[in-house]
């Protein structure tokens, strides 16, 4: 379990790069994010063709800030299994072969959002991230509950893993846990996380954090920033406005 | 003076009064070292200064101040050492340039500078303590706070950690059961009892076989 939240680090390790992409004022790249993923979602079901444009303009971006592709596609497998159970009932309600469209635009929708949004994520650190969401005025809530999220995974994680050992050296040799104890097992975790998310919270007030404080070290957009997100949503734009 | 409690009162909300009435001046060059048995009410007391858990009476600091908890995995929620390091400076407000800098200071200053890219979760205990001293530092407080900072150590980080905490120039307050430790790094006693204050002096204090016994460690 250890490996995985080493994995699950992968992406924050990548974000500390020195490319041209990863010294991108981070509220250019945010909003270049969401303006192509706004623009994705904006095609319609079948629109499948018309979205081919925008994975070669994604991995245009991939090779110019180094990112490694099969670390991002791995992460993308996770949210896989949603995206098919989300598009396999127009293969079965829609006739073909229009269903079969759908269902792939679908897939092909989930795989440039995610991709985009794992993108952004490896060249840019979190918390600059959070800091650019704070500037642009996000919802403190929502920003707040993101950061969270982000920083208790781990948390929570080690907490499971510690328990699960603990559970399985008196678990006779057994692997895995028994369905009698799962409810148990998950309980235990639960409060034992809500307890240490308050020290891991105590800790942060400590060193001067802030629910929702604007950051007052801020990076002004330079013309590099400007220019990149003008050709981002040139770009998008241009081949949305083509279909309409 | 560096730090003054006055009529210091901390009550939990099931009643339980965790620090009663408790008064003490932390003055420049000493470091106090807390005492008294589990449950006297040490780390409430520095969870209290520290502004954490909500306290009666007045708390006079004059500058920032850190505190290094028992558990050093509270204390590094992030990623890699480097943002936990990092987390405070960028929270003070500095610049990344200045940020930067200050976690390469620390991590010199604390020996650790080749474990500023790893994980928490891949650290030992004592490296683990040296990093969470090293995320408190980069802060630059003035009054250093530690709560059982010889907890889970081995001899040999036990020594490490007594020799980095006696080189580091800030006043201290440190609650330990560890009388060796706060003999090596203290100059001051204070001992708890039930939330107050049981006896209040130099070092030799830790000899007192009374002292020792009424607050319950034989």
């Amino acid at each position: 379990m250890i490996n995985k939240i080493q994995e699950l680090n992968a992406l924050e390790q990548l974000s500390g790069g020195d490319t041209y992409a990863h010294r991108l004022n981070p509220a250019a790249k945010l909003l270049a994010t969401a303006v192509f993923i706004i623009t994705v979602i904006s095609f319609g079901r079948h629109a499948l063709m018309l979205l081919v444009p925008y994975v070669f303009f994604l991995t245009l971006l991939m090779i110019l800030s180094e990112t490694p592709h099969l670390i991002l596609l791995k992460r993308f497998l996770v949210a896989l299994p949603f995206c098919f159970f989300a598009g396999i009932s127009n293969v079965i309600f829609e006739p073909a072969p229009y269903g079969l469209i759908s269902f792939f635009t679908i897939l092909l929708r989930a795989y440039l959002c995610v991709m985009a949004a794992l993108l952004l994520v490896s060249v840019t650190p979190f918390c600059e991230i959070a800091n650019s969401m704070r500037r642009l005025r996000v919802p403190g809530v929502f920003v707040a509950v993101l950061e969270m999220t982000y920083r208790y995974i781990s948390v929570l994680l080690g907490e499971a893993y510690s328990m699960y050992i603990a559970y399985s050296l008196r678990n006779a040799g057994k692997k895995g846990i028994r369905m009698r104890d799962m409810g148990s097992f998950a309980g235990q975790l639960l409060l034992r996380s809500f307890d240490r998310a308050e020290r891991v919270y105590n800790a942060m007030k400590c060193r001067g954090y802030v629910l929702n404080a604007i950051p007052q070290n801020r990076q002004n957009f330079a013309s590099k920033d400007f220019i990149f997100l003008i050709l981002v949503c040139i770009f998008c734009l241009a081949f949305r406005l083509m279909v309409i | 003076m560096m730090l003054k409690l006055q009529n210091l009162t901390v009550v939990y909300p099931d009643k339980t009064k965790a620090i009663d009435n408790l008064s003490f001046t932390l003055n420049a060059g000493e470091n106090i070292a807390l005492i008294g048995e589990n449950g006297a009410g040490k780390t409430s007391l520095l969870l209290a200064i520290a502004g954490i858990l909500k306290a009666k009476g007045a708390i006079e600091i004059p500058k920032q101040i850190g505190l290094v908890f028992q558990n050093p995995d509270d204390q590094l929620f992030m990623p890699f050492l480097y943002d936990d390091i990092a987390f405070g400076c960028r929270n003070l407000g500095l610049s990344e340039e200045q940020t930067k800098a200050k976690v390469e200071e620390t991590l010199e200053m604390l020996n650790i500078s080749h474990l500023k890219n790893r994980s928490s979760l891949k650290l030992s205990c004592g490296e683990k303590r040296m990093a969470a001293i090293a995320t408190v530092l980069s802060m630059s407080p003035s009054i250093l706070m530690f709560d059982e900072p010889t907890a889970y150590l081995d001899p040999k980080a036990r020594r490490l950690l007594a020799e980095t905490l006696k080189k580091l120039p800030h006043e201290k307050i440190i609650a330990t059961h560890d009388m060796a430790f706060a003999a090596e790094v203290c100059n001051r006693v204070i001992a708890l009892k039930d939330g107050r204050i049981a006896a209040d002096g130099p070092k030799d204090l830790l000899r007192d076989e009374e002292l020792m016994r009424v607050l319950g460690f034989f």
